[in-house]
């Protein structure tokens, strides 16, 4: 420990060289933090208390196929279940194709019973959405991001149905990812499509999580001889099966971040290489001075943690940072949720600096230890 | 000028340094490059898909065929419409299927009548046999057998309510196509009790009456239909790259500067070792715009030679297969790593840039190297 003071005075003696080091192994750990936030971000969405509590049921064949609506009411009646609401994915289009968000028809009146952390900004606005029926319920960062406000008609142009859908929002809602969504009748829906009663998915609410395997088997046995039988899965099955459809993501950053990873070591290994190079000398003397090879060694290789360290941290909390105050959610289009960097992740880059520092320094720091003093000093100026 | 071999000279000497920024470039290009081949590879499978005189008919403003579904009647009206040679009227449903690496996908169902190969003639059958219609029989392309459980020649799959077998497998020559399963039309329709279509090919008599049809389709009051050319639809699809495709600039930029500081790292100490040799140079009588000239050169050399490593590193890519999302048709695209000769160039042309920015800085301080002091160092 005595050395520290000394081990930091060397690092930063050629600034600019370790500037430029730290800024490029940060600009690698950046990345490597922001790939893993995107993986976690895929792989886990944000899990609350009252998802926990919830099953999606579709069709056994996949989400393009509907379901018959009066499912709705059978599955209500499987024990276990506290409600069920109809949640038909509308997939409209508001003004230009590129403004992509969620859409969905719900049963005004049980909707909230099952999405119990979606909240309104006042009692009026649900009993408002259960009274209009071409009322709608937008997110708020929605509406922040359109600058709609409550009282505002929103028309949506239809692409999976054959017909235009234009509600009145009476309502602004949050939590639970209800923030980028929007929300209307599914009696309107239904009326605009002809009564063709069709559902693509229910949200069903247990009693209790216990329940959730027994009552998603005892939903689809239920259907498993009609015209359309279903699948029905936790609410979190349901997203990463959605999140697996991008095809195999986890290779491809894994692939991405291993490539960076050498890249880091690379790096380090060339700075460290020229500096100890440049100090064969000064080695030499601390050796005549009476420091033995291993404390010259844990000096070279002290001198690089602390640079990986500075580097890893500063991209890591750099990433942390950026992705904390920008809205991830909105940039995006609400397609990366939960898009912040974890303290988990701040630690492994923390960890992936201090291997870094250890293997590209061990070669260069041992050898140079291990140099007969007459030769070191002959070999300065050179 | 500072001859050329100086520099080639001097990276010689510092091998182990010149090996290290080398690779470090040669890092950062594979990853561009290989990023960049499956957006290369999407992309070709969309503007490959579909022939000149195929139009394609959905449903108005459903933008896909796996949106579209309108009555069989429709079919009748356009075959007897001026210019229309053959129609096929197909049926599309998305099955979620199970891959064999974990996870699954939606991949399409084609319920093909008996003219659809006809109108795709880069399709060919090359292992088993076709599906014989009235049975429960099917054909898979050959590029995701395999990919997908129970998808082999002779397994069997569960579609709808029943259990299909599996009788041939299909070559689409790298298309769109090439990510689907195809059944007789009047199963399918049956199956999932759905009497409609989804689409309809079209081959046009002549290329001269392409536009006239389009024309009549889209102003017939009787039918609600879109109609595009069968390339210009899948050409239409090739967004599906985007979310790489950002992916890609942004892990290349990101590492890109990294790699900048890196080369900024090796040159400074190129300069600093060589600056009594640079100061004898310009005693020499070689003027300082001549030392910038020559280390930027020297930078280049360095990001370029990792150019070209990056491109060798990446180019065993080229030509594995994987799948995304197809988000306009919600189902799985099975494409091909794509190395073109022109993405090469590019990757090279990348390192380059990397070399320029990382090597001015340096190369300048040693321009501006004062001789007396430069001498006196040392």
């Amino acid at each position: 420990m005595k050395l520290l003071p000394l081990i930091i005075r060397n690092a930063f003696r050629n600034r600019r060289r370790t500037i430029l080091t730290i800024l490029s192994i940060g600009m690698s750990l950046f990345l490597i933090s922001t790939l893993r936030t995107l993986l976690t971000s895929l792989e886990s969405p944000p899990m609350t208390p009252e998802s926990a509590k919830r099953v999606v049921t579709r069709h056994q064949t996949s989400l393009g196929a509907p379901m018959p609506i009066a499912y709705r009411d059978k599955i209500k009646g499987v024990p276990g279940v506290e409600e069920v609401t109809v949640t038909q994915w509308f997939g409209g289009e508001y003004k230009d194709p590129s403004l992509f968000f969620a859409q969905f028809a719900v049963d005004a009146d049980r909707f909230f019973d099952v999405y119990g952390e979606a909240k309104l900004q006042s009692p009026d606005q649900a009993e408002a959405f259960k009274r209009e029926r071409t009322g709608a319920l937008a997110g708020v960062k929605l509406a922040e991001r359109f600058g709609w406000k409550v009282g505002d008609t929103v028309t949506l142009k239809g692409m999976l149905f054959p017909f235009n859908l234009e509600s009145r929002i009476v309502g602004l809602v949050d939590g639970g990812g209800s923030e980028v969504t929007y929300y209307f009748r599914y009696d309107y829906f239904n009326e605009l499509f002809n009564n063709a009663g069709i559902a693509s998915t229910f949200a069903v609410k247990a009693k209790s999580p216990d329940d959730l395997p027994a009552i998603s088997e005892a939903i689809d046995e239920m259907f498993r001889n009609s015209t359309a039988p279903t699948k029905t899965e936790t609410e979190a099955a349901f997203i990463l099966g959605f999140a697996s459809m991008w095809g195999d993501v986890r290779t491809l950053i894994v692939s991405i971040s291993t490539i960076v990873l050498f890249t880091v070591v690379l790096v380090a290994a060339n700075t460290m290489a020229m500096s100890i190079r440049e100090r064969t000398g000064e080695i030499a003397i601390l050796k005549t001075l009476g420091f033995s090879p291993a404390t010259v060694l844990s000096m070279m290789v002290g001198e690089s943690t602390v640079i990986a360290a500075v580097g890893g941290l500063g991209g890591s909390l750099a990433a942390k940072l950026i992705f904390g105050n920008v809205d991830m959610q909105m940039v995006s289009g609400g397609f990366l949720q939960g898009f912040f960097v974890q303290w988990s992740t701040v630690a492994m880059s923390l960890g992936i600096a201090l291997i870094v520092a250890l293997t590209s320094t061990a070669l260069p720091a041992w050898s140079a230890s291990r140099i007969p003093i007459a030769d070191a000093i002959r070999r300065r100026g050179e | 000028m500072i001859p050329f071999k100086y520099n080639l000279r001097s990276l010689i000497v510092r091998r182990v340094g010149t090996v290290m920024t080398v690779f470090g470039v040669a890092l950062t290009v594979s990853v561009f490059i290989s990023i960049l081949a499956m957006v290369q590879g999407i992309q070709g499978v969309f503007v490959d898909t579909g022939e000149p005189l195929n139009l394609l008919v959905i449903r108005q403003g459903s933008q896909s065929e796996t949106n579209s579904f309108f009555a069989r009647e429709i079919k009748g009206i356009v075959e007897t419409m001026d210019g229309v040679s053959t129609v096929s009227g197909e049926a599309i449903v998305l099955l979620n299927q199970e891959r064999s690496s974990g996870g699954s996908t939606n991949v399409v169902l084609r319920g093909i009548s008996d003219k659809s190969l006809e109108l795709r003639p880069k399709i060919k059958l090359v292992e088993g046999r076709m599906f014989r219609p009235g049975l429960r029989e099917v054909v898979v392309a050959k590029t995701i057998s395999g990919r997908f459980k129970n998808t082999r020649l002779g397994d069997k799959v569960k579609i709808g309510k029943t259990t299909w077998d599996i009788v041939g497998l299909i070559d689409a020559a790298h298309t769109a196509y090439d990510s689907e399963i195809w059944a007789d039309y009047n199963e399918v329709a049956g199956e999932f009790e759905r009497p409609i279509y989804s689409s309809l090919l079209i081959r046009v008599a002549d290329a001269s009456s392409i536009q006239t049809l389009k024309d009549r389709i889209a102003n017939d009051p009787r039918i609600k239909l879109d109609v595009f050319r069968e390339q210009e639809y899948f050409a239409n699809q090739t967004s599906t790259a985007t979310p790489i495709k950002v992916m890609g600039y942004v892990v290349a930029i990101i590492m890109a500067i990294g790699s900048c500081f890196a080369i900024m790292n090796t040159m400074y100490a190129a300069t600093a070792y060589r600056s009594r040799e640079i100061a004898t140079l310009r005693v020499l009588g070689y003027k300082r715009r001549n030392i910038l000239v020559s280390f930027m050169l020297e930078s280049l050399v360095l990001s370029v030679l990792g150019g070209i490593v990056g491109v060798m590193l990446a180019l065993p890519v080229n030509g594995i297969s994987t799948g995304t999302m197809n988000f306009q048709s919600f189902s799985e695209i099975v494409f091909q790593f794509r190395i073109t000769p022109q993405l090469m160039a590019e990757g090279i042309l990348f390192a380059a840039v990397m070399g320029v920015i990382g090597g001015l800085l340096p190369a300048r301080s040693a321009a501006k190297a004062l001789i007396v002091r430069a001498l006196r160092e040392a």
